[in-house]
């Protein structure tokens, strides 16, 4: 129980002296290697969380861009279901021009094929027509038939129009004007001598009247005055009656 | 109890205590040197070892003092390692606690004593650190004083009493009743030997704490 002041006094410098070794060798390292773990820890963890937040801001842009190539992908899709339409609206609408193209192509054709199916039914109907009238008119042709026809191109020759009456007096010349006049049937002379006084009258000048039998004229007469040629015979109608036929066509 | 020897140094006389105390911080310098010569970030088992020793006595103190925890952790967790060497150095046969010595607990509660002046002032300055003596009114100034003396002397006849009365149990009981006697009395005195010194390192770290923070609001 007694105190003893050098125990005392030692025992103070020993705790000073101990405090200061453990202070240099065991506390100081010891916290130091601790705090620099604790940093790093720390470090660690802040990397860890940059790392974290950076791949939730990766994965938040994966996903807006994910949501806008969806929203992308809709709107080209619907854009190209709309061209789509359109196309296939423009297809349709040429489809059906083209069809209604062919479709008056054909009409016209159609048409133009019963045209000339129709023309050339008159044709034949006109050629039937006129074989049928010539065979007819062969049978029933006479002189007597013959004798109207010549009275009525007498008549005819005494109302001429103005153009023609002119006509025949250019033909005026010193020289005697052959006249040719073919019939089917021998003329009789007084159908003659009206002819050639009608013709007299119309034509100043000599004229030499030659007469001939024609019998493809099958009933009439035919007057051949240079390049004129007067007709009044039923052949020349019949080929009329030809020629229109062929004019149809 | 009364067989000390002293070794005369001059003028100073160099008790048993104090050999002891050299060795105690010898072996406590040793093991420091030994546990803190490979210190690496990834630890190994003497490394876990020590930096939980450490830790758990750094957030004891950080308990008590948040603010000034790595202040004052070198002084009171020396305290308490050496302390709690000293205590069990006593169950080494032939071997004495030094802190069955009044003169050791003395000079341990006086460090105690002039390092809360010593750390208050330093924390607070002289006139602040002062001042709370004459706190709440400057009537109470004796009884701070009366309470700075008592509470140094308690601490220090604490430990002396404790630690001194478990030796003296020990080798009367084995002066009494033979060899395997005193056994349940040493395991005693390893739990009294923890306790003790966790109480006056925590005593310690109390009355650090409170001249620290003595001033400070919500102190």
């Amino acid at each position: 129980m007694d105190f003893n002041v050098s125990t005392f006094f030692l025992e103070i410098i020993n705790f000073l002296i101990l405090l200061w070794v453990l202070q240099r060798l065991f506390y100081k390292p010891l916290l130091e290697v601790i705090a620099k773990r604790k940093r790093f820890i720390d470090q660690t963890v802040t990397e860890a969380d940059t790392t974290r937040q950076q791949a939730e801001a990766l994965r938040d842009q994966y996903q807006n861009r994910q949501q806008q190539w969806e929203q992308e992908k809709q709107v080209a899709l619907v854009s190209f279901n709309q061209q789509i339409e359109a196309e296939r609206t423009l297809q349709l609408n040429k489809l059906v021009a083209d069809l209604e193209d062919e479709k008056q192509k054909l009409q016209v054709s159609v048409s133009r094929q019963q045209e000339e199916f129709k023309m050339l039914a008159e044709k034949q109907a006109l050629k039937n027509g006129a074989r049928f009238a010539a065979l007819l008119l062969q049978q029933t042709a006479s002189d007597e038939l013959e004798a109207k026809l010549t009275s009525l191109l007498i008549d005819k020759l005494s109302s001429l129009p103005d153009e023609c009456s002119s006509s025949l007096n250019l033909l005026k010349t010193k020289k005697s004007i052959p006249i040719k006049i073919s019939s089917a049937y021998p003329l009789p002379n007084e159908l003659r001598e009206q002819l050639e006084l009608k013709l007299n009258a119309l034509i100043d000048g000599s004229i030499n009247f030659q007469y001939f039998q024609a019998e493809e004229l099958i009933a009439g007469v035919r007057i051949d005055i240079g390049s004129w040629e007067l007709n009044a015979n039923l052949q020349h109608e019949l080929s009329a009656f030809a020629e229109l036929a062929d004019e149809i066509v | 109890m009364e067989n000390e020897f002293y070794v005369a140094l001059g003028p100073l006389m160099i008790s048993g205590s104090v050999i002891t105390t050299w060795g105690i911080m010898l072996v406590i310098a040793c093991l420091a040197w030994i546990s803190t010569r490979h210190l690496e970030r990834l630890p190994d088992s003497v490394q876990t070892t020590v930096e939980t020793i450490v830790s758990a006595i750094d957030e004891a103190i950080l308990a008590v003092a948040p603010q000034h925890g790595r202040q004052i952790l070198p002084f009171i967790a020396t305290l308490w390692l050496f302390l709690l060497i000293a205590n069990l150095v006593g169950l080494i046969p032939g071997l004495h606690s030094p802190t069955r010595d009044l003169s050791v607990t003395c000079a341990l509660a006086v460090l105690v004593f002039f390092s809360a002046h010593w750390f208050g002032i330093k924390n607070l300055g002289l006139k602040k650190y002062l001042r709370h003596y004459l706190s709440p009114s400057p009537i109470l100034l004796p009884f701070h004083l009366i309470s700075e003396l008592s509470r140094t002397l308690a601490l220090a006849i604490r430990l002396f009493g404790n630690i001194m009365s478990l030796e003296m149990a020990a080798m009367l009981i084995l002066l009494v009743a033979g060899f395997l006697a005193p056994i349940p009395i040493l395991m005693l005195h390893i739990i009294e030997a923890l306790v003790q010194a966790y109480i006056f390192g925590m005593l310690a770290l109390i009355y650090l704490a409170g001249a620290m923070q003595s001033q400070q609001p919500n102190s």
